[in-house]
């Protein structure tokens, strides 16, 4: 399987009268990109705007930041499967994608109404709390959108986020005709066979318990977000936009999947300080023990029949979840396996475990530190100048969240300074960010 | 304590660990009649009560499938 991969970089965006890209420079037919969006009846009502780093600017509330790609030669499309998009198998052909910009997802709409998972980030394009996120580098298109109030959640979150697709589409069709200023060849070609063979281990939640529903909005593969035995993917399907799609932490969007560094410095050394066999997608939050071992047990074999001498281990989640990410590492290394693990850790008030499950086999661990924003002492974010987006946030406070001194569920208004959300994972190492001693 | 995940609450220190149905519905099976369904989780809670009544060494696993007997110890 063999993807080319042009790069166009882009430094910045205006709105003008067509879509286009001329060196760097993304101008945009706002009416255009707005009319494709309101082709699909679901859609109440749509709006544009522009967030630039730096910027005195909130957007508020934040579902998902997609980067756009467009399949240019090969079969399917960039981000398959979901929300109704054909699922092709992908990562062969030609690929256009634009850098250092993002399409933000900005809508009410919660991720489904089985209560307590509620869409919680914002994002400033300047100040100390948007620092910790890699989009406020980045240059964005917000797609402020809301669908008709009377459908159900499922099909709210499946409108708005095929429109944020659609916008993306619309910019990248602006490249698909031209020569990329970067060019990149990804294929796992035959290496040295004495050469450590590693495998990616990427555990990636499954809303389906917590929502009740097969098919509700989360992190997809070819769209589908069930609870589902471990999938073998090769490293171009995740470029092409294969796993995709938000989970309701900051640092799990489209963009940071299709950018995850631990991905793309695996594929990087290839063929210089390991043979990397491809990825292994483990769906989490399965709801007995035996399910969770069953799983971890199977990820394990797959690894083992695929010869991988060694593995790397990521999750995006929390909670009981740990259970089958690290009985898959316990499994891992019984089987000869050698494992490292890429982790946030739990909050250790009250002498709870920083692990919920500590395992003996489980000795090699990465942290990328403690996430609770009241652990790291992260104060309030300032007040802006401008906001895109709702004008008002609900903020949730109580012991679990950890956030106090106010009411709960007051809404405050998203331009006045606001405490940052709970929690955030940075799952795939994008910062420095380290364990606290 | 009864928990579906029971490895949690044998890692974090409960004595007596009941061993429960699923996370979405530990003392219960909605894919039983009502009358099954009561029976099931009859069963449960009684192990549980029951398990009140045993002295155990530390962190130990009861199964109510397993007629309500000690099912393993936390190693």
């Amino acid at each position: 399987m063999r993807l080319e991969m042009g790069t166009f970089p882009v430094t910045d965006i205006t709105f003008g009268r067509a879509t286009r890209y001329d060196a760097g420079r993304l101008t945009v037919d706002c009416d255009a990109v707005l009319a494709a969006v309101r082709q699909d009846p679901r859609i109440a009502s749509a709006e544009l705007e522009i967030a630039k780093p730096g910027e005195s600017v909130r957007i508020w509330p934040v579902r998902d930041v997609i980067e756009p790609r467009i399949k240019v030669e090969g079969p399917g499309v960039c981000y398959p499967g979901i929300c109704g998009r054909e699922i092709a198998t992908v990562g062969e052909g030609r690929t256009h994608r634009l850098a250092g910009m993002g399409v933000v997802e900005v809508s009410s709409v919660n991720w489904h109404d089985a209560g307590g998972d509620f869409v919680e980030t914002y994002l400033d394009m300047s100040g100390h709390y948007g620092e910790m996120y890699p989009y406020q580098k980045l240059l964005h298109l917000c797609l402020v959108v809301e669908p008709d109030s009377t459908l159900n959640e499922e099909v709210k979150n499946y409108a708005v986020h095929k429109a944020a697709l659609t916008v993306a589409d619309q910019l990248g069709e602006a490249v698909r005709a031209l020569a990329p200023p970067e060019y990149q060849i990804f294929e796992l070609t035959p290496v040295d066979p004495k050469l450590p063979k590693v495998i990616y281990i990427w555990c990636v939640h499954s809303p389906q318990a917590m929502s009740g529903s097969p098919s509700a909005f989360c992190t997809a593969t070819y769209g589908l977000t069930q609870l589902t035995p471990p999938w073998y993917l090769h490293p171009n399907e995740i470029l092409d936009g294969a796993l995709t799609g938000p989970y309701r932490t900051a640092f799990a969007m489209s963009w940071t999947v299709a950018n995850n560094p631990l991905l793309l410095d695996l594929y990087r050394r290839h063929g210089r300080d390991w043979n990397f066999l491809g990825v292994i997608s483990l769906r989490t939050e399965w709801t007995t023990q035996t399910e969770k071992q069953l799983m971890a047990n199977q990820t394990a074999k797959l690894a083992q029949q695929l010869g991988a001498d060694g593995a790397v281990v990521t999750w995006d989640a929390g909670g009981n979840e740990f259970i089958e990410v690290v009985r898959s590492i316990q499994a891992c290394e019984r089987l000869g396996i050698k494992t490292v693990f890429l982790t946030s850790e739990d909050d250790a008030t009250d002498g709870a475990p920083t692990m919920l499950e500590p395992l003996p086999e489980a000795d090699a661990i990465v942290s990328t530190s403690f996430f609770k924003n009241v652990t790291l002492a992260v104060p309030e974010a300032p007040a802006v100048a401008r906001v895109i987006g709702l004008p008002t946030k609900i903020v949730r406070r109580g012991s679990t969240i950890g956030l106090h001194g106010g009411v709960d569920g007051a809404a405050l208004p998203t331009a006045g300074p606001l405490p940052p959300p709970w929690r955030y994972d940075d799952h795939y190492g994008f910062t420095s960010l380290s364990c606290i001693e | 304590m009864i928990s579906a995940i029971y490895n949690f609450a044998l890692t974090t220190g409960a004595n007596r660990v009941i061993r429960g149905a699923r996370i979405e519905h530990v003392c219960g099976d909605p894919t039983l009649s009502a009358e099954k369904d009561y029976a099931f989780g009859m069963r449960i809670v009684t192990t549980a009560l029951q398990t009140l009544t045993i002295a155990v060494p530390g962190p130990t696993l009861f199964d109510p499938m397993a007629s309500g007997k000690e099912a393993a110890h936390a190693s």
